[in-house]
């Protein structure tokens, strides 16, 4: 299935959290500041609803999004009051792909786990909890995975300082 | 005896049989024996860790009851520095998360990029592309056979395979001039068009190779003692492999039939996979159950027979012409995002790339197949025997690079 035949199945079901949708569009010669966007469509969703909407997508005869890829965030910029966790599926029997996004306010980034719908989750969500300092309610194990136990600060945030030692280790 | 079994019954109770309660006689014999938990450290530097990892094992006498990995020692921030140097600039990191496939890596990284930029590859580049993708992965699998064999105790083939894989390093060294982290994959093409003889240099490599291979198969993959460490042990049903989100070797030793080169291709692999030239190798179950460890090596070694196929196909087709597009020295890529998943050894190698239409990626996520692999050890291991723990780790074919990046 293609994006739109995805999103039309999705609506169809009336997968919980489906906010709306983002398709790549052309730049528009009128308005010069509208350059376009490249690349991939993706849906938004809501965060709460996340590890719900998740469950369709695996369980739906007509999705069935066997794998969760990755999950992993962004930080868009410095100024921006929001971040993204985005989630890539992937589906084996009909070999499609959907790209989930949810966005979430860095004064308070927090969401439920998803690890119960897929074990794949697990890691990715303590990485991106470590290096994003978002909360994933709920997660069996929320240690950090790359980073050590006493790392101070969330590493791919815009706003991250370097740290100027660690354990008498110069980081200069 | 008596006296021993009354006192040690109590921690006897909790402990893990492997074999179940089919084998009595042996049960009453371990009745005897004091045990206790035990935690041991394996790693960071164990040599069958493939990298600096450590993984705390709990024990309790030879059986495994619990592992957890640890990861990180080798983090070196790659996603950070891909949000701090210019596009082109940041392909040379990508050949440092899995080592052994570098060329993947150029290759998945230059897609992720291409693929917001819209630039169109010349045919040339695009088969020499899949050629050195197919090479490197011939390589990778040579390394993760033969270290296999030397993590269960089988020195000798791995240093067989060091031969031929010495070789393919000696022509990717004479195409870019670096033996393991090649950057020669670039965003448009490749770097530089092959020199002189080295097509037919491969030719004579692919010939050589064909040759070697049934002495790994003859010497290891049906080898009585090989098989009796590797098959029945750790296995992974279908079912869990998905829900881990294994990809690659692993995913296909559980009997799915998926590989991105089929089912998502991309580069040539359409027209290679419709010229009807290689095959998907599967897990069989054939000497154990499906989805074992030997199923695992199964899949690597024949899938190395299949890429000199595809490595033939290209150097039947190839056609003179330019190797890379016209692209600008410093790249402005337009906004968006883009993910892009490739077929590297180890299974999906996914770039996310979010561009703001600038000079620098805003996010350059690496979703590297061998960390999402990793996390099936913590099912795997509780239950199985301290020997078997090697072999179970071993068959995942991890490369720490990548786990950590």
């Amino acid at each position: 299935m293609d994006f739109r035949g995805i999103h039309d199945r999705l609506l169809a079901v009336a997968a919980p959290g489906l906010l709306g949708h983002d398709l790549p569009r052309p730049s528009n010669p009128a308005d010069k500041k509208d350059k376009g966007r490249a690349g991939d469509p993706f849906v938004w969703v809501e965060p709460a609803l996340l590890p719900a909407f998740l469950e369709v997508c695996r369980d739906d005869p007509r999705l069935a999004f066997e794998i969760l890829v990755d999950l992993s965030a962004v930080d868009p910029s410095k100024d921006d009051p929001n971040m993204w966790v985005v989630v890539q599926l992937l589906s084996l029997s009909f070999r499609h792909r959907l790209a989930v996004k949810c966005t979430l306010p860095k004064a308070s980034a927090a969401l439920p786990t998803s690890t119960p719908v897929y074990r794949a989750a697990q890691w990715h969500e303590r990485e991106c909890a470590e290096m994003f300092g978002i909360t994933f309610s709920g997660h069996p194990d929320p240690r950090n995975i790359l980073l050590p136990e006493d790392w101070v600060g969330t590493p791919l945030r815009k706003d991250y300082v370097f740290p100027d030692e660690y354990h008498g280790i110069s980081c200069k | 005896m008596v006296e021993s079994k009354t006192v040690e019954s109590k921690t006897v109770e909790t402990r893990v049989d492997p074999h179940g309660p089919a084998q009595k006689n042996e049960r009453e014999f371990m009745l005897d024996v004091r045990t206790q938990d035990l935690e041991v450290n394996m790693g960071p530097q164990h040599p069958a860790t493939h990298g600096v990892m450590r993984i705390l094992v709990r024990a309790d006498g030879e059986i495994c009851t619990g592992a957890q990995p640890h990861l990180g020692y080798l983090h070196r921030c790659a996603e950070k520095i891909g949000e701090n140097v210019e596009w082109l600039q940041y392909l040379p990191y990508t050949d440092r998360y899995d080592y052994l496939a570098a060329m993947n890596n150029n290759l998945g990284y230059s897609m992720a990029v291409e693929k917001l930029m819209g630039i169109e590859i010349p045919r040339r580049a695009l088969m020499i592309r899949t050629l050195c993708a197919e090479l490197n992965r011939i390589g990778s699998h040579l390394i993760a056979f033969g270290t296999y064999g030397l993590d269960i105790g089988a020195f000798t083939p791995f240093l067989y395979m060091f031969r031929e894989r010495e070789w393919m390093m000696a022509l990717f060294e004479k195409i870019c001039g670096a033996r393991l982290t090649y950057s020669y994959i670039r965003i448009g093409g490749v770097f530089n068009d092959a020199p002189p003889g080295w097509l037919s240099e491969v030719e004579r490599f692919c010939d050589t190779f064909e040759e070697k291979w049934q002495e790994y198969v003859d010497l290891l993959m049906v080898n009585h003692i090989f098989v009796q460490r590797t098959a029945n042990i750790g296995v992974i049903s279908k079912a869990m492999a998905l829900d881990f989100g294994l990809t690659g070797p692993m995913l296909r030793a559980s009997g799915v039939d998926w590989d991105l080169r089929r089912d998502m291709p991309y580069e040539l692999y359409a027209e290679i996979w419709k010229s009807g030239c290689f095959a998907i190798p599967l897990g069989t179950g054939e000497r154990g159950t499906l989805g074992d460890c030997w199923d695992r090596s199964y899949v690597r070694v024949m899938e190395m027979i299949e890429s000199i196929k595809i490595v033939r196909w290209c150097l039947g087709a190839i056609e003179p012409g330019p190797v890379i597009a016209d692209i600008p020295k410093t790249l402005r890529v337009p906004t968006g995002e883009a993910y892009v998943g490739i077929e590297n050894p180890r299974g999906e190698l996914g770039h996310y790339v979010v561009s703001d239409g600038g000079k620098i990626a805003i996010r350059c996520r690496v979703r590297g197949p061998s960390f999402t692999n990793l996390a099936v050890l913590e099912e795997l291991m509780p239950g199985v025997l301290i020997a078997d723990t090697i072999a179970i780790i071993g068959s995942t074919d991890i490369v720490v690079g990548e786990t950590d990046r």
